[in-house]
């Protein structure tokens, strides 16, 4: 149960955001928004609790009033710095309440910097476990812990992926199979034990943060992959475009907003002024196998 | 300049004795790490290829033979004359063992998440390696022949064996099964003593029968194979008096324990050159702040740690070795805040490749700053070779 003080913080952080949300300019919907599709929010390295960390959830709550996506996906460093209860509600409470309130669900995935107790906390619905699975609509999500990635889980994710049905595989984690931002770059070592898994059970797309930047690979062995790290920290400038680059954003914060519909998905990527930054389509059967 | 120039001759005289002990035990590990280091930043694919692919021949069973090696040097150390006979010797740095290793603990718990990566925290085992070793070799420069190195000494085995026993009982990746691997373990332990009732004198009978089903055991349990000759190595047969620390066996010495010696001896020496390379391979751009914690924690938190506990132990009555001062005390906290070749192992037991195992990794090769550190402490302090006659 929240304390008295906490409710009345957060009832005014609702009503703040609601103000500033309507201010904000609209934005252009470049997804097909069709009834009955998945709509999710990918989102990562985003709580610091603050100003840019709040401007660019106004924008996500602003896209929801177009897009009504009910899924959060976060890709790790949920939470920088201190992480006791009051960081919880400053660094994801406050400025989340809006989707919150409209009954978003947050499934969150553990970085570097978040502490393991984050497991049990009910709004990322970890259910107390490092990595998990479920399935929404065509799509099984698989929320891995690329910080410790042992053998128990990597048995795991080969019988979870074995196991899945759906037409959509989705797995998403905070450290970059593929990533050309300067700071860290490429898990080369986790690629190495996991593309293997990935590519045998026809993996579609992987999300990942770690690298405060956005990036769209060119599909790497028919692997969709995206880096999008600037939730609420940004590394501006510290993208190096390769060969393996398709589009890369790092002047501003920004998270992706996805649809999944039949053998399609689309993205698009707004970032904290409300631009689009990138937009697409991925169709499943483009998987080379 | 006239103190100078009665060191240099001291110092000389010590080199051939410590150059052969270097060349024997101290290059190739690093030649691997260095290799590793450089391998993974230019060609990380095919370097992770590499030693995924011999990583558990490497860590699970070729250091098997190094950890018996260790093992051997210590249980010769329980013969008269060497530095565990009588036992009640190794009290003193037993008793600061603890607090070599408690404190430092402690302050890597708080410093990895002052740092901001408290994911990190599960590596605390890690701050209680001690690199016997090298450790060994820079106190011996400092030291030469005083009651400060077998301290050391001392000190750092018996800092492993608690971070042994603590990477059994905290590994979040162990999947425990001690009750199955207890009772082969007594079979193992049962064939060994078997043999040395027998006066069975190869040192191979032991290896391959008590040893092969100790493996096993380690193995089955859960606990590091890489240990599997520890408890088998003390029923080999071997010399009635210590000869020394870090004393090679000769062909002279026929005792199972010297042979098993002269046979591995390079064998465990290319285990190391591989260890290094399959587990030192840190690539730069994963580092962040959290690879300071280590080096922070051994380099402030073993000499503070040893002054804390043998301070305890003197207030509880017993005494410095002679000729010791607390001052030795500083210079061998830093001596003793080299982790490198265990607590590389302690990493690679600890944790999956990824991030953390970075880190850590690159935190245990800062530890090595300890060399310089102990040198400069004991030129600033006077202790040693640097103290005033």
């Amino acid at each position: 149960m929240l304390s008295p003080e906490r409710r009345l913080s957060l009832v005014l952080a609702l009503v703040l955001v609601a103000a500033s949300v309507a201010a904000l300019p609209a934005q252009k919907a470049l997804l097909p928004n069709r009834s009955g599709s998945l709509k999710f929010l990918a989102l990562g390295d985003n709580g610091t609790g603050d100003r840019p960390q709040y401007e660019l959830a106004q924008q996500m709550t602003k896209a929801r009033d177009s897009f009504p996506f009910d899924l959060v996906i976060m890709l790790g460093d949920n939470m920088y710095g201190s992480q006791t209860p009051a960081d919880y509600v400053r660094k994801f409470e406050q400025p989340y309440a809006p989707l919150l309130a409209a009954g978003v669900r947050f499934h969150a995935s553990i970085g570097n910097h978040d502490r393991p107790e984050q497991v049990s906390y009910k709004h990322f619905n970890m259910n107390g476990q490092r990595y998990y699975s479920y399935v929404r609509n065509n799509v099984r999500f698989l929320a891995l812990d690329s910080t410790l990635m042992d053998q128990k889980q990597v048995a795991w994710i080969e019988t979870t992926l074995r196991g899945a049905g759906e037409e959509w595989k989705i797995c998403y984690f905070h450290h970059p199979l593929y990533s050309n931002a300067a700071r860290h770059g490429s898990s080369v070592d986790l690629r190495v034990l996991l593309e293997p898994l990935f590519l045998k059970y026809r993996v579609n797309v992987v999300f990942s943060g770690h690298d405060h930047v956005y990036e769209r690979l060119v599909p790497q062995k028919g692997i969709h992959y995206f880096v999008s790290g600037s939730g609420g920290q940004l590394r501006r400038g510290n993208m190096r475009r390769s060969e393996q680059t398709a589009f890369a954003f790092d002047q501003d914060l920004s998270f992706m907003l996805v649809e999944v519909d039949g053998a399609e998905m689309f993205f698009q990527v707004i970032s904290r002024t409300g631009q689009t930054v990138d937009s697409g389509t991925i169709r499943r059967q483009e998987q080379a196998q | 300049m006239s103190d100078d120039s009665r060191r240099i001759p001291v110092w000389r005289a010590s080199v051939p004795r410590l150059s052969a002990f270097a060349v024997e035990h101290l290059l190739l590990l690093p030649l691997g790490a260095a290799i590793a280091l450089v391998w993974v930043n230019l060609a990380p694919e095919s370097y992770y290829h590499f030693t995924y692919a011999i990583a558990f021949a490497v860590n699970d069973v070729a250091m098997m033979f190094f950890f018996a090696l260790v093992t051997k040097e210590v249980v010769e150390a329980t013969a008269p004359g060497g530095v565990l006979h009588p036992w009640r010797r190794a009290l003193m740095p037993v008793m600061a063992s603890i607090g070599a290793t408690l404190i430092p603990a402690l302050i890597y718990s708080r410093a990895v998440d002052a740092l901001d990566e408290p994911v990190l925290s599960i590596a605390w085992p890690v701050s209680f390696a001690t690199d016997i070793a090298v450790s060994y070799f820079i106190a011996r420069i400092i030291f030469q022949l005083h009651p400060m190195v077998p301290f050391l000494l001392l000190l750092a085995i018996a800092s492993d064996v608690l971070g042994f026993l603590m990477l059994a009982l905290f590994n979040p990746a162990a999947d425990l099964h001690l009750v199955q691997g207890a009772l082969i373990m007594a079979g193992a332990i049962g064939i060994a003593f078997s043999l040395r009732r027998a006066r069975v004198k190869s040192f191979w009978t032991y290896l391959l029968a008590a040893g092969g089903l100790s493996w096993w055991a380690f193995y089955r349990s859960g606990l590091h194979p890489a240990l599997a000759l520890v408890p088998i190595v003390p029923f080999l047969p071997h010399a009635a008096r210590d000869p020394g620390f870090f004393v090679d066996a000769s062909p002279a010495d026929k005792d199972a324990l010297s042979q098993f010696e002269m046979w591995w001896r390079y064998p465990a020496q290319a285990a190391l050159l591989f260890f290094g390379l399959v587990n030192a391979g840190v690539p730069f751009r994963a580092l962040e702040a959290g690879a300071w914690g280590l080096p922070i924690a051994v380099i402030v938190g073993r000499p503070l740690g040893i002054l804390m506990a043998v301070g305890v132990a003197v207030a509880a009555g017993l005494h410095l070795p002679q000729r010791v001062s607390w001052r030795d005390l500083v210079v061998v906290g830093f001596t003793a805040a080299i982790g490198f070749s265990i607590g590389l192992f302690f990493c690679s037991a600890l944790l999956p490749p990824g991030q953390l195992r970075s880190e850590t990794s690159m935190g245990v090769l800062l530890t090595l700053v300890g060399a310089p550190l102990a040198l400069v402490a004991a030129r600033l302090l006077h202790v040693g070779r640097f103290a005033r006659h």
